[in-house]
């Protein structure tokens, strides 16, 4: 997705929106966040969950906008977010691309074929500074 | 009658729990994934064409609120939904 961003900032902003967490200690852990050093319980409080948004955005350098949801998850209950998605919203306000649902339905070369077909195929060079974690 | 019922079902859970236990990953991931997954993944109603939703968020510094529709407008919006883990 960063790469995305990348390719096509110029043409599109970029929010992404931090929700509750997927595979947190306390709940349903993977392996493989032990191996990335990606521990944490789910997030009680807002606070909390901006203390784990931080460290995902200094740990990736990541840049886009960053927005972090409410303890009510509106954003995440209003889009069918959870665990990971990709919309994009078109000038008038409307949907005009909505990925599946995560993790076996995110695609998100489809959003970039989206860009592709009204900006025109852009590629930047790659930055291997920032691995695509944030699906 | 009952018996054969009873097998069927069985059969089916059995079946139900190793597929689950393929999908993630071993029994604990399939507990994982009924337990914590499933309740909170839902395909949503939301279509291309519709008004896209507001949501009020706060900023990574934590020190304000902004609006997604407050973000739209000028040019497409790509809103990317995730966590860390």
């Amino acid at each position: 997705m960063v790469q995305i961003y990348k390719d096509y900032r110029d043409h599109a902003d970029f929010l992404t929106v931090y929700v509750r967490e997927a595979h947190p200690t306390d709940e349903w852990q993977m392996k493989s966040n032990v191996k990335e050093d990606v521990c944490y319980a789910q997030p009680k409080t807002l606070e909390q969950r901006v203390e784990i948004a931080n460290d995902f955005v200094k740990r990736f350098n990541y840049p886009t906008q960053f927005g972090i949801d409410d303890m009510s998850n509106a954003a995440n209950d209003a889009y069918a977010a959870w665990p990971e998605r990709v919309y994009i919203i078109d000038e008038r306000g409307r949907i005009a691309y909505r990925g599946g649902m995560g993790p076996f339905n995110y695609h998100p070369e489809e959003a970039r074929a989206w860009l592709a077909a009204r900006y025109g195929e852009v590629k930047r060079e790659a930055s291997a500074a920032v691995p695509d974690k944030k699906k | 009658m009952f018996k054969w019922v009873g097998i069927g079902l069985g059969l089916l859970i059995f079946a139900v729990v190793i597929g689950l236990s393929v999908i993630a990953g071993g029994l604990r991931g399939a507990y994982g994934m009924v337990r914590y997954a499933l309740p909170h993944m839902h395909r949503g109603t939301l279509r291309v064409g519709d008004d896209a939703p507001d949501a009020s968020l706060l900023t990574l510094d934590g020190s304000s609120r902004f609006h997604i529709r407050e973000r739209t407008g000028a040019r497409p919006l790509v809103i990317v939904f995730g966590s860390y883990t």
